[in-house]
């Protein structure tokens, strides 16, 4: 910061010294103007471009401010008369137009908001400096009696030079319409915040260009008469351009005055939900949004736990500024608020409202945590309906055909006992057999599937080598923990492999898979990895879906890390203090 | 000896029937695993009973056995109880519901006669 500011004191000495310079040279070649008057309106363009500059770097505002009140002098500096500096300084002193519209239309984010306004102010660019540039590289000053040297890069033409000497006089009459088209424009798509601190400052804007316009209008002679009376009033408009604006800045400054009504407002506990008013009441921006980061997670909720997504930086219209507030370096809060804010006094206001902040934060994340609760109990009652939808489905199509069949076979037995086809019986009584057979194993499967004897019998390492055993793909147990569990966490865990491995062979059929579990610091971890082509994502599948809020059920965390090309590892760790 | 054509989803069951209804009282002249070539082959066939199970892969037994109507008299049947559909079967050009536990020759015969089975 302090060597910020020794730069912005260094360029400050500088252009004083290139003002006070250029009115010298002014003063001594006796030009009669007003030399107070002319002083201060570049001055007054510089200095309000380094205040700018100092309290909004890295805006656009301050170096364009700057630069219209250091060409200002461009115009005394001419008075030198040397043959090389009047045209280049002719050109300069033009070119500060076109900067102070600049400005004025850029205000507050220092960018052109729209295709219109960009158009506008190249065009006032192109226009005005092409034009004394065409004039400056054309005119001869000896035709017109001076007895001066011809400058060193001059092609003379008599008519260019007239031409645009025509241009540069008269195009006023469309730019500054255009000009004034723009900010009507910039002030009809304004928030609330910018008309009230920028109202004086585009009425004094406006007044000036109207200024220009009639000035377009009468004799070019400056020094006395009403023209001398334009001249004059267009330099007090130009000195007070800058105060207005850096009183625009100042105001906000002003407003930190609110942040000590809020603290009082913030005696008496907000409300959550009610904070985002206050706010908006003490930084007068009804648009103030307020949004917490959830813990563990890269999304954003609002203080009702809905969710809620920052928005880009824009520069367009409605564009909207974030303004993260940190404790520990760790987001706490970002507030949305209009660009046109002081940063400074937003900060200020975060900070006042810090303890209502993190209340607040607190009760969202509760709320977005207890709708995610909702969300996966009504998923699990779901899971649980379809589940034994498919215990249905699995009985109905396999076991209880294959006992139909056999009610058939046995139908079909007692006639032929009755009319004495032994042979043909005992065929039919094997053909019996064999579906009685197929049904006991289709009924076995099927219990096993709802839970698993073995996991209650001998415990996970065991049932978990029987599923190893049983699966389709080439599957590897690492180590498992001896000792017991409780039932939910080792049914848990054991859904968890199984329901892995069933992916696998789906998805990745061809691949193994290495599943380890493993007891530390009172969490159960199971990981299974697998080299199939990874790329599962775990919003999507229903299954992983399902993994997850059976482990969350469970009190524990599922995550799935799997990069395309590498594998897929799923990961439960299920807490668990004997 | 009537001729009978068997409509069901699983190999098993149709087999069977084949044999049970064939030394029963009726001439099988064809089967078919879906409703679109139950029609089928209930059109080209021609048979006079066609034994139809209700849930089938691609259409439901009631609405073949709508289609059915008025070229065979259609017998549903199914692994579950006739209670299941309630009133549904009543409904369907149907001539009645013999369920796939109690199936046989002589059951068949007693619905296609008018009783219930």
């Amino acid at each position: 910061v302090t060597r910020r500011r020794w730069a912005l004191a260094a360029l400050g000495l500088l252009g004083l010294a290139w003002a006070l310079g250029g009115e010298w040279v002014s003063i001594h070649h006796r030009v009669p103007e007003n030399h107070l008057l002319d002083a201060l309106t570049g001055l007054s363009l510089m200095g309000g471009g380094l205040l700018a500059l100092d309290r909004r770097p890295g805006n656009r505002i301050g170096p364009l401010m700057f630069a219209a009140g250091a060409l200002w002098f461009c115009g005394n500096w001419g008075n030198l008369g040397w043959p090389w500096l009047v045209p280049l300084m002719f050109v300069g002193s033009q070119a500060g137009t076109p900067f102070v519209a600049h400005f004025v239309l850029a205000y507050p984010t220092g960018r052109l908001g729209t295709t219109f306004e960009r158009l506008a102010v190249g065009t006032m660019y192109v226009v005005i400096v092409g034009a004394s540039l065409g004039f400056a590289l054309t005119f001869d000053p000896r035709t017109v009696g001076c007895a001066c040297p011809a400058p060193p890069f001059l092609l003379p033409s008599r008519t260019a030079a007239d031409l645009f000497d025509t241009v540069n006089t008269w195009s006023g009459i469309l730019l500054i319409p255009l000009f004034l088209t723009a900010l009507w424009l910039r002030w009809r798509r304004a928030s609330p915040a910018q008309r009230r601190s920028l109202a004086p400052f585009w009425v004094a804007s406006v007044i000036l260009a109207l200024v220009y316009l009639i000035g377009i209008f009468v004799s070019k002679d400056e020094s006395q008469g009403f023209p001398y009376l334009l001249w004059e009033l267009r330099a007090v408009l130009q000195i007070g351009l800058p105060i207005v604006f850096v009183a625009g800045l100042l105001s906000t400054r002003l407003a930190q005055s609110a942040v000590g009504h809020l603290v009082v407002d913030l005696q008496t506990p907000v409300p959550p939900g009610d904070l985002r008013g206050l706010l908006a009441r003490t930084l007068a921006d009804p648009s103030v949004d307020i949004v917490y980061p959830l813990d563990g997670t890269d999304r954003w909720v609002g203080s009702d736990g809905t969710a809620a997504r920052l928005p880009a930086p824009g520069t367009g219209h409605g564009a909207r500024q974030v303004t993260v507030v940190e404790r520990d370096s760790r987001p706490l809060a970002a507030l949305i608020h209009d660009p046109a804010l002081d940063p400074q006094l937003v900060r200020g206001v975060a900070a006042a409202a810090g303890m209502s902040i993190e209340n607040e934060r607190l009760h969202a994340q509760v709320r977005a945590q207890l709708d995610e609760v909702r969300a996966s109990r009504a998923r699990i009652v779901a899971a649980g309906d379809e589940q034994r939808r498919r215990v249905e489905r699995d009985l109905h199509d396999g076991a209880q055909q294959r006992l139909l069949t056999l009610a058939l076979a046995l139908h079909t037995a007692r006639r032929q006992l009755s009319a004495g086809q032994t042979e043909a019986l005992a065929d039919t009584l094997a053909r019996a057999n064999e579906e009685l057979r197929l049904a006991i194993d289709e009924l076995r499967e099927l219990a096993r599937g709802i839970h698993p004897t073995i996991l209650t019998d001998a415990g996970l390492g065991p049932a978990l080598q029987s599923l190893v055993d049983r699966a389709s793909i080439d599957v590897k147990v690492e180590e498992v923990p001896d000792g017991r569990f409780p039932a939910t966490i080792e049914a848990t865990a054991y859904f968890v492999v199984s329901e892995v491995l069933t992916n696998v062979a789906r998805h990745a059929a061809g691949s193994s898979a290495t599943v380890e579990v493993g007891y530390h610091d009172g969490v159960l971890t199971v990981e299974v990895v697998d080299t199939g082509p990874g790329g599962a994502d775990p919003g999507l599948g229903s299954g992983l879906r399902g993994l997850q809020d059976r482990v969350a059920a469970a009190g524990g965390r599922l995550t799935v890390t799997s990069p395309a090309g590498e594998g897929t590892t799923v990961r439960a760790e299920l807490p668990w203090i004997p | 000896m009537r001729s009978l054509l068997i409509v069901d989803d699983h190999d098993g069951f149709r087999s069977w029937a084949r044999e049970v209804l064939g030394q029963e009282g009726f001439r099988v002249v064809g089967e078919a695993a879906d409703g679109a070539s139950a029609i089928a082959a209930a059109r080209s066939l021609r048979p006079q009973v066609v034994l139809l199970d209700v849930q089938l892969p691609d259409m439901s037994g009631f609405e073949v056995a709508e289609r059915l109507r008025n070229t065979s008299a259609v017998v549903l049947t199914s692994s579950r109880a006739g209670t299941d559909y309630g009133a549904r079967l009543a409904r369907t050009g149907a001539v009645g519901f013999v369920a796939k536990a109690e199936l046989s020759g002589a059951a068949l015969a007693a619905v296609l006669a008018g009783g219930s089975p």
